[in-house]
């Protein structure tokens, strides 16, 4: 009798225990896209109102430039009473790790933002829409965006992204270790040849106490080295992303001129990330670097004397890196018309000017030249200046990640640590490029 | 007649025993089953297939991703360097984890205090460790830098350096592992009966005899136990390479996982990076029997 009861019961414990956790897992993904708005969004209105449409938009906004996105946002939804936009704001490598997941299993965002540079591997996955209607008279009008930030929201013949934001790279230098070195802290180095001077001479290499003339990381950083083989006629890719452009003699020449600065005399320390580089120029351990304008904040506080400068023109020009996190529509939203209403409105003069204020980012539109807000943050005009001689980096290439961690770093790590010469290295990165450039292993 | 009852009763409470046991054990199965085996017996099957997760179809390639993978110089690099990393790691956190707890092991007051020191860098996090060590390892701004420089040596270039990369991953691996050991080891020796020990003294056996001849056969279980956690773990090495290195520089500090890793979830391959994770499995599988052989786990004393 005891044993028939206690069978009983038990199963009926089981069947309860199962029972929450089926409700448990699907509660959870319920929960997940429609509550928890980032940001200081209104609380949690989960139940929208009649008509009015909610779009997710998950992007990586967590530095310290994050609170200029959220009032955006808010601005957005307070302008547009139809439409609420919900951030979910996860740093750039989780988000990158979820995002091919979610459109892949149906669950993708409205909007996503993420760099540019992996536009072709979503959109050749077809993981996100084409937004051609976007540009024209209606929407934003291409002829305000600067030239190769356009292209860097191209896919093919079409577009698939809206700057989300713009970024320039520039050189920081240490007005303090110039004075000491000789150098006038007014007039830094303009070109390739004063850029040299400038190095060797805050370069010391002896003793205990090490201090570099220009620093710069090769790995997990925004890229710089791009930048120096650009100054000398050279570039990794050619300009449709196709071929490996490696073997020519400028290519040689550009990586031996700065292997010789870096490995031979000290200039850098090699095999650094991009934080490694921020903090050596930080401390005051290097005279110059080059990064973009969401430093500023850090070097000001850090009490550095220092200040912005365009990078010095190589032989064959000047030039620089820009980068942009690109606004794209996913592939599973229902509501692309408010999609691209958003992307408009992010890129309209008065959010640009607002977004560059705040974040100290240069606006991704040219028309703000003379404009009196954007004077309020000293930096932002100065950034905004060079952005006509801006490059993307590996424009237009599908396996981005690829090329960029297995083959540029590697080839970069190999002649700054001496274990190739610049001829090996091209020798041997020169065919694996090609292949993954045409998609082979 | 009395047998006969008690034997079936005795069927029945088994029975019922059984029973019971299966309704306990069916949730964590049910779990364990969805989440843990049936994804294991997925892999096997995107093994055999060209599937990236981007990808709208998965072309079947049977050993395509095995051949390739056989192909893959770096492949072969990260394995000899797994190797490296374990065949140094496991000696030295064994040895000294070892040497740590004969000494707790001693009659002396604190040594709760010691245990919990050795063993606290186990229950930190991989992540923040790593962290830790990085900044306290650079060369320029870093605390140990600071002090070989203060008593005269010249900084070493530790994390950046294409040499020593991968002896101070090792360093940290150590430091983090030995408390864990130490504490096995440590209920280990604690099982030994004195009264061989005092056999010993009787017969004339010194410091390191009773320690050869007494300590170390006792310990042939445990010390089989922490060998075959410490390989298989050290094959797996992933977190303080990922957060340290990122497999740099130049490769040199590449483990499997982190290729695996690298080819699944950044490259989004996810069949070649199956394939990879099973002929890591196939590999541990291998050593453990070769070892489980060697220490005749079968077999009591």
């Amino acid at each position: 009798m005891q044993s028939v009861k206690t069978k009983k019961g038990l199963a009926a414990l089981w069947l309860l225990c199962l029972i929450l956790v089926l409700a448990a897992c699907s509660g959870g993904k319920g929960g997940d896209r429609s509550g928890a708005p980032a940001g200081g969004e209104s609380g949690g209105s989960a139940s929208p109102a009649a008509g009015k449409v909610t779009l997710t938009f998950w992007n990586g906004f967590t530095g310290p430039d994050r609170p200029a996105y959220e009032e955006l946002v808010k601005k957005f939804n307070a302008e547009h009473p139809k439409i609420e936009v919900v951030m979910d704001i996860t740093p750039w490598d989780s988000l990158l790790a979820k995002l091919p997941t979610s459109f892949v299993s149906g669950q993708g965002p409205d909007i996503a933002g993420f760099d540019s540079a992996l536009i072709p591997k979503y959109a050749k996955a077809n993981l996100i829409l084409p937004l051609d209607e976007l540009y024209g008279a209606d929407g934003i009008d291409p002829g305000v965006l600067p030239e190769g930030l356009l292209k860097a929201m191209k896919y093919g013949n079409h577009y698939y992204g809206a700057p989300a934001n713009f970024a320039t790279l520039m050189m920081y230098y240490n007005k303090d270790l110039f004075k000491e070195a000789g150098l006038d802290p007014n007039k830094p180095p303009a070109t390739w040849d004063e850029w040299k001077v400038a190095i060797e001479k805050t370069t010391k290499t002896n003793g205990s106490d090490k201090q570099y003339g220009f620093v710069l990381g090769d790995h997990s950083t925004i890229p710089v080295w791009p930048i120096l083989m650009w100054g000398g006629g050279a570039d990794f890719v050619s300009e449709d992303g196709t071929k490996a452009t490696l073997d020519t003699p400028e290519f040689k020449s550009a990586l031996e001129f700065w292997t010789d600065l870096i490995a031979n005399k000290g200039a850098s320390p090699t095999n650094l990330t991009g934080a490694e580089s921020d903090k050596l120029f930080s401390t005051g351990k290097a005279a110059m670097t080059i990064t973009g304008p969401w430093m500023t904040s850090g070097f000001t506080e850090a009490g550095l004397n220092y200040d912005v400068a365009p990078v010095p023109a190589g032989p064959k020009g000047s030039f620089t890196l820009a980068n942009s996190v690109a606004l794209v529509a996913g592939k599973d939203t229902k509501h692309k018309a408010e999609v691209l209403e958003f992307m408009k409105f992010w890129n309209s003069k008065a959010s640009q000017e607002y977004l560059s204020v705040r974040s100290g980012f240069p606006p991704s539109r040219l028309d703000l030249e003379g404009s009196e807000k954007l004077k309020e943050n000293p930096f932002v005009p100065k950034f905004a200046s060079v952005a006509k001689s801006g490059k993307f980096y590996l424009q237009g290439v599908e396996d981005y990640t690829k090329v960029d961690t297995d083959i540029v770093t590697p080839l970069i790590q190999a002649v700054t640590n001496k274990q190739m010469t610049v001829e090996e290295a091209i020798k041997t990165y020169q065919p694996m490029l090609q292949n993954a450039l045409d998609g082979r292993k | 007649m009395a047998t006969l009852t008690s034997r079936n009763s005795r069927k029945k409470s088994l029975e019922r025993q059984g029973r019971t046991a299966t309704f306990f054990l069916f949730p964590s199965i049910t779990a364990l089953a969805l989440f843990v085996f049936w994804p294991i017996a997925d892999s096997l099957w995107l093994s055999f297939h060209h599937w990236s997760l981007l990808d709208p179809e998965h072309a079947f390639a049977g050993l395509d991703n095995y051949s390739s993978l056989v192909k893959d110089p770096l492949f072969w690099k990260d394995v000899r360097q797994t190797a490296v990393y374990t065949v140094f790691v496991v000696p030295l956190s064994i040895a000294l984890a070892l040497l740590l707890a004969l000494l707790c092991n001693e009659k002396l007051k604190g040594l709760a205090f010691f245990k919990a020191v050795y063993f606290l860098p186990v229950v930190s996090s991989f992540a923040i460790i790593a962290i830790v060590w990085s900044f306290l390892m650079d060369p320029d701004i870093g605390l140990l830098s600071y002090y070989f420089k203060q008593i005269g040596l010249s900084s070493g270039e530790w994390l950046r350096s294409t040499t020593w990369a991968m002896p101070a991953v090792i360093l940290v691996a150590v430091w983090k592992n030995v408390g864990f050991n130490m504490v096995i080891l440590l209920a280990g020796l604690q099982g030994i009966p004195a009264s061989l020990y005092e056999a010993a003294k009787l017969d004339g056996a010194g410091m390191f005899g009773r320690f050869r001849s007494v300590t170390l056969p006792m310990l042939r279980h445990t010390l089989l136990f922490v060998l075959i956690t410490s390989i298989t773990a050290s094959f797996q090495v992933f977190d303080q390479v990922y957060v340290m290195t990122r497999g740099g520089p130049l490769h040199s500090t590449e483990t499997i996982v982190y290729y695996i890793y690298h080819q699944g979830f950044e490259l989004l391959d996810m069949g070649y990076a199956s394939s990879a994770a099973w002929i890591l499995f196939a590999a541990v599988f291998a050593i453990t029997i070769v070892q489980l052989k060697l220490f005749r786990y079968d077999q009591t004393d």
